[in-house]
């Protein structure tokens, strides 16, 4: 993968693809020259007990909550980003990707868009951003969560919180509430494997001839 | 100080590995009476206690995300492996880049592989008779045919009859049927006269001699708590190990063939990793299988007085010849797939469907910019959430966003990623081989391999065809490209040892000037030294190479068989 730090990338590596085709995960290799290198041995350990913070300090993790929960909140089909445990899962994250990667650039990209927020809403409304009101939160959120309108002076925070928000999102839908929202209805046994079900075949099919319209657009198939 | 120290006992064949080429060695063999001991590098692994099957990404840390040492995560079936194994380091020459994955457990590769079962055909036999390029093998498809059927049939591979050119059918299982996803790509590829039919995989959909059928988790690569899948320790050694002609060694780290001096190989010495200790086996044939590139490793290591360059190799060939799969991949997104009613997408550990290379009449009218072919393989839909599961989404296909409308988008966008990745023909080349690091060791104190690697113009412009029909198929099901590779990455090609699928390094040919073993992949200078992984291969097909290791190995241990009667070979 070219950009290790980001929890999720467009790019398709071997490792991917073979999640993608069936086989397993993904990470990221040092090959060649750094193979005689040694890092830690090859030890996972399940959690076991309350989980511990390795990375984020108490204000911290009160910013981290508050924003992973704007980004992910409760609706009617699952609970917020906090309740599915996100803040836990980029704590964690933030401190593995650190010893996987040997070096600091993601932490240093969170601790920094964490700073900038708390800068920001002491500025704009004399209170830290955890502290500040749900309003005044989203107000400074539309400054950075669309990129494309963002002001320019604004990339290192957009930056931050297209990161944060890759982290929030990727957290919650591998949490248990996430993938029950999804919902992915497998790793089970199944006694008869039936392949596609035609009712969802038949939808396919009619878009195929008249395209459909959701979040995205489907054009209908020519010739 | 270690001590060297040696068992009395000698065997009639020792086996040096214990994956697809090592494991069905010893199952034929041990059912033909031999007395074995098989080393093998790792610890034991049993599928059907160790899998773990059914566990949540949610369950383990980083959501059983990959490490340098767990390439493929918490889950993989590969307990200690990778491209990186802590103190056993290779390396590469300035300018050669190689990955060398290597699985140190019981049954090796095949506890995790992607269990894709394709016969080489007619022509991937002779393909320099074809094009003027590589080498021809010594044998013919017709004489390794019974064979692949012997392997299919033991293994359990589901298929379908096609009929298709130089892609021979087998004895199949039937097939699963196709997910959502992969009826759309058939019907995109058929609008672009792609043939796209079932894949042929290693995993059973009936059950076979006590062997269950498939429960469709999809999570092969974790190995398979039900044996439904080909593996090594649940498919060859456990049925050999009922023999009671079959001893297996763990931990134990093949060093050297030793020699007498007559030539003829006497045993193996290898390293008790428990006590690093140094070991002798004895045993009167000597198997070599410990994948391409170590059974090159051990054999450049096997120096004496009358192999100075190391056992087998007067032609100076041992470690010539390496090859890899040619791979590159695109990804794409497919609106069409938005918030479809949800379903199960599991199945088996793998595609359901795949396309065959389909240029062969292009090829033979000069009308290609490349020699061979390649297939293509395809994944997609609801597959199970590990860690970043849709995080990019909200930049790669939204305007970004927060709050309960992103995450209600989200979800209506879950399922709708496809990809497709190329596996292709690399051609042999003098750039491209393995030699021993004079001057760097292992934790074992065996010297190292150094690898030189290069793709020729015929690779790369493969994988230009492989990026432009992937984006092809995609734009076809009016989706958006996701990741695609240009010139100036080279088309996306992997790296050399990315795709897992060394071969080479110890060529099987019919003149021994020009060949390190026979066709009967039998040294031609030590004739009780034989090798069943896959260094004999003499070119690296498109197809995926452990149902030819298998068919190959099994037509080996069947002459070994045979000369032991006919007392060619001495036990």
């Amino acid at each position: 993968m070219a950009d290790k730090n980001q929890a999720d990338n467009a790019g398709v590596s071997r490792r991917d693809m073979f999640q993608i085709l069936g086989a397993a995960p993904v990470a990221a290799a040092a090959v060649g020259a750094h193979s005689s290198h040694m890092h830690m041995e090859p030890t996972e350990a399940a959690p076991k007990g309350p989980y511990k913070r390795q990375t984020f300090d108490d204000h911290q993790w009160e910013t981290v909550t508050v924003l992973s929960d704007l980004i992910i909140p409760a609706d009617e089909r699952s609970v917020s980003a906090s309740k599915a445990g996100v803040p836990e899962f980029i704590d964690d994250w933030i401190a593995f990707r650190t010893q996987e990667d040997g070096n600091m650039n993601l932490r240093a990209e969170i601790f920094g868009g964490l700073m900038w927020l708390d800068r920001e809403s002491q500025q704009l409304f004399g209170k830290n951003f955890a502290r500040a009101s749900e309003e005044q939160q989203k107000q400074l959120l539309d400054r950075v969560a669309y990129p494309l309108k963002a002001a320019k002076d604004d990339s290192p925070w957009v930056a931050f919180f297209t990161q944060f928000r890759s982290l929030t999102v990727g957290g919650f839908f591998s949490s248990k509430a996430g993938v029950a929202d999804l919902p992915y209805l497998g790793n089970r046994a199944v006694a008869e494997w039936k392949g596609c079900d035609p009712k969802v075949w038949a939808i396919i099919e009619e878009r195929m001839k008249n395209g459909y319209k959701g979040v995205l657009e489907a054009k209908p198939w020519t010739a | 100080m270690a001590q060297v120290k040696s068992a009395p006992k000698t065997y009639d064949v020792i086996i040096v590995g214990s994956g697809a080429g090592g494991g069905v060695a010893a199952h034929v063999l041990s059912l033909a009476g031999a007395k074995i001991c098989m080393l093998e590098a790792g610890e034991w692994f049993d599928c059907t206690k160790d899998s773990k099957m059914f566990g949540w990404p949610y369950q383990v840390p980083h959501r059983g995300a990959g490490t340098q040492y767990r390439p493929w995560g918490a889950f993989d079936a590969t307990t200690v492996g990778g491209w990186e194994v802590p103190g056993e380091p290779y390396t590469t020459v300035p300018g050669s880049e190689f990955m060398w994955w290597r699985a140190r457990m019981l049954g090796g590769r095949t506890n995790h592989y992607g269990r894709i079962s394709l016969r080489m055909g007619p022509y991937d036999f002779k393909p320099y008779s074809r094009d003027g390029k590589g080498f021809d093998w010594p044998i013919s498809y017709d004489d390794l045919a019974p064979y692949y059927d012997k392997a299919e049939e033991l293994i359990g591979v589901f298929g379908s009859q096609e009929g298709l050119e130089n892609t021979p059918d087998g004895k199949f299982q039937p097939p699963p049927a196709p997910r959502g996803y992969e009826k759309l790509i058939k019907s995109a590829s058929d609008r672009l006269r792609i043939p796209c039919v079932p894949s042929r995989l290693a995993i059973l959909t009936r059950p076979l001699n006590g062997r269950p059928a498939c429960h469709y988790c999809a999570q092969c690569g974790r190995s398979c708590s039900a044996n439904a899948n080909f593996n090594s320790p649940g498919v060859h050694i456990k049925p050999a190990l009922t023999t009671g002609n079959l001893e297996v060694r763990t931990g134990a780290m093949a060093r050297a063939v030793m020699v007498g001096p007559d030539g003829n190989a006497t045993g193996v010495s290898y390293v008790d990793k428990k006590t690093r200790t140094e070991m002798e086996v004895r045993g009167k044939i000597v198997v070599l299988a410990a994948s391409c590139c170590e059974t090159a490793r051990i054999m450049l290591n096997s120096k004496s007085n009358l192999f100075p360059n190391g056992i087998a190799n007067s032609t100076g060939l041992v470690g010539k010849y390496v090859m890899d799969t040619v791979g590159s991949a695109v990804s794409g997104f497919l609106p069409i797939l938005q918030d479809l009613p949800p379903q199960n997408e599991d199945g088996v550990g793998g595609m359901h469907l795949y396309m065959p290379w389909w240029l062969y009449k292009e090829q033979a009218a000069n009308k290609m910019p490349f020699a061979r072919g390649y297939h293509i393989e395809l994944g997609g839909g609801r597959g199970m959430p590990g860690a970043g599961a849709l995080g990019g989404y909200p930049t790669r296909f939204l305007d970004g966003g927060y709050g309960v409308e992103l995450k209600q988008n989200l979800r209506k966008l879950y399922g709708c990623e496809v990809h497709f990745a190329g596996r292709g023909e690399m051609i042999p080349n003098e750039d491209s081989y393995c030699e021993i690091d004079p001057n760097v060791v292992d934790q074992w104190g065996i010297p190292v391999l150094r690898f030189h690697f290069k793709w020729s113009q015929d690779e790369i412009l493969q994988a230009k065809h492989m990026q432009e029909t992937f984006q092809q198929l995609i734009e076809a099901m009016g989706g958006v490209v996701t990741s695609k590779a240009g010139p100036d990455k080279n088309w996306g090609i992997a790296r050399g040892g990315e795709i897992i699928h060394e071969v080479g390094a110890t060529k099987m040919g019919s003149d021994p000037k020009t060949s390190v073993l026979n066709q009967y992949c039998q040294a031609w200078d030590v004739k009780n030294l034989f090798i069943t992984d896959a260094a004999p291969f003499v070119s690296n097909a498109d197809k995926n190479p452990t149902l030819s290791i298998t068919a190959l190995g099994w037509r080996t241990s069947d002459y070994i068989a045979d000369q032991v009667k006919k007392l060619n070979v001495k036990v």
